[in-house]
């Protein structure tokens, strides 16, 4: 159970994060050039695995099992929590749907905007855009994965997970522009709140001496918990929406 | 928007009320810890505690978007 919610948990986080990402590059690739882009989300990336590897080892090798258990789920809630806050806002219509496209469509309006670079000569702005957008949302990505990989059990499914994502967003990536308009990324990221805060409860209760009726299985029931709670939270939320559009002429 | 700045968005989101009552629930759960005793219910009844609380917080922090319109 701990595994597949951990593979399920890290292929969605990452998938979704690497997705915006890519919707930068492509914004810039199409609208600059594709060699600028791809040399400034590469850069990106060579940062982004250097991040990698010096904090997963330096936060397993210097903190305590118990404390670690802690630590790992408060990181987990603070980013499961945020995302279901804003899955529940989404679904209630009360925010604007998460949609890679948008950003890709804005991202290329604005760069039109900028000066064309002289034939020849190494596009800097275009680099310098495609890598802060892939290191921002990169750096979202190796926390997510560096907390779901440092507890006992949890590198392999991570990795697999992880590793899975960047192949569908590639896949996504060489089919363009019409497959980012087609995935529910309001939905999937709701899941994701749902699965980070269920891991967070589960292993910020460990890391305080709590032990879980059921062990493993506890993070299905818990998740479960979050589901209904955050669903009815929607349903409040619209239900409120609906009466106050009612309530202005 | 400054390094700082991102990075507080970051790790903390978009929020103060979502942290804060995170921050809350984690306090009065240990506090709770400390009350239960290590031979008490908290073994078995502990992580409820947090969850409700977590929750709770959850709640607390989408309760500004009801009265917004």
């Amino acid at each position: 159970m701990a595994f597949t919610l951990t593979l399920v948990g890290a292929a969605l986080a990452v998938g979704l994060e690497l997705l915006e990402a890519l919707a930068i590059v492509l914004a810039v690739g199409l609208t600059r050039r594709f060699r600028d882009a791809v040399l400034g989300a590469a850069a990106a990336a060579l940062v982004l695995t250097l991040l990698a590897l010096v904090l997963g080892p330096l936060l397993i090798a210097r903190v305590p099992l118990e404390p670690l258990r802690l630590v790992i789920g408060v990181g987990l809630l603070l980013f499961g929590l945020e995302w279901l806050r804003k899955g529940v806002l989404r679904l209630a219509g009360r925010r604007s749907p998460s949609s890679s496209f948008r950003e890709f469509v804005d991202e290329r309006e604005a760069l039109e905007e900028l000066p064309a670079p002289a034939p020849g000569t190494a596009d800097w702005a275009a680099r310098a855009i495609a890598f802060k957008g892939v290191l921002l949302e990169g750096i979202e990505v190796i926390l997510i994965v560096t907390v779901l990989a440092a507890r006992p059990g949890g590198l392999a499914p991570a990795m697999i997970g992880s590793a899975l994502a960047l192949l569908a967003v590639l896949a996504v990536g060489y089919r363009l522009r019409a497959p980012l308009q087609r995935i529910p990324e309001t939905h999937l990221k709701y899941v994701v709140g749902i699965v980070l805060s269920a891991f967070g409860v589960f292993f910020a209760a460990e890391g305080l001496g709590a032990s879980w009726p059921f062990d493993d299985l506890a993070l299905a029931y818990i998740a479960l918990i979050v589901l209904a709670v955050s669903q009815a939270q929607v349903a409040v939320l619209t239900r409120g929406e609906r009466r106050q559009a009612k309530a202005v002429p | 928007m400054s390094a700082a700045r991102y990075l507080r968005k970051l790790v903390l989101g978009e929020t103060w009320s979502l942290p804060a009552g995170l921050a809350l629930a984690l306090v009065a759960t240990a506090l709770a810890e400390r009350l239960a005793g290590p031979q008490g219910w908290w073994p078995a009844g502990g992580g409820f505690v947090l969850l409700a609380l977590v929750l709770v917080a959850l709640t607390a922090s989408l309760a500004g978007a009801l009265k917004r319109r």
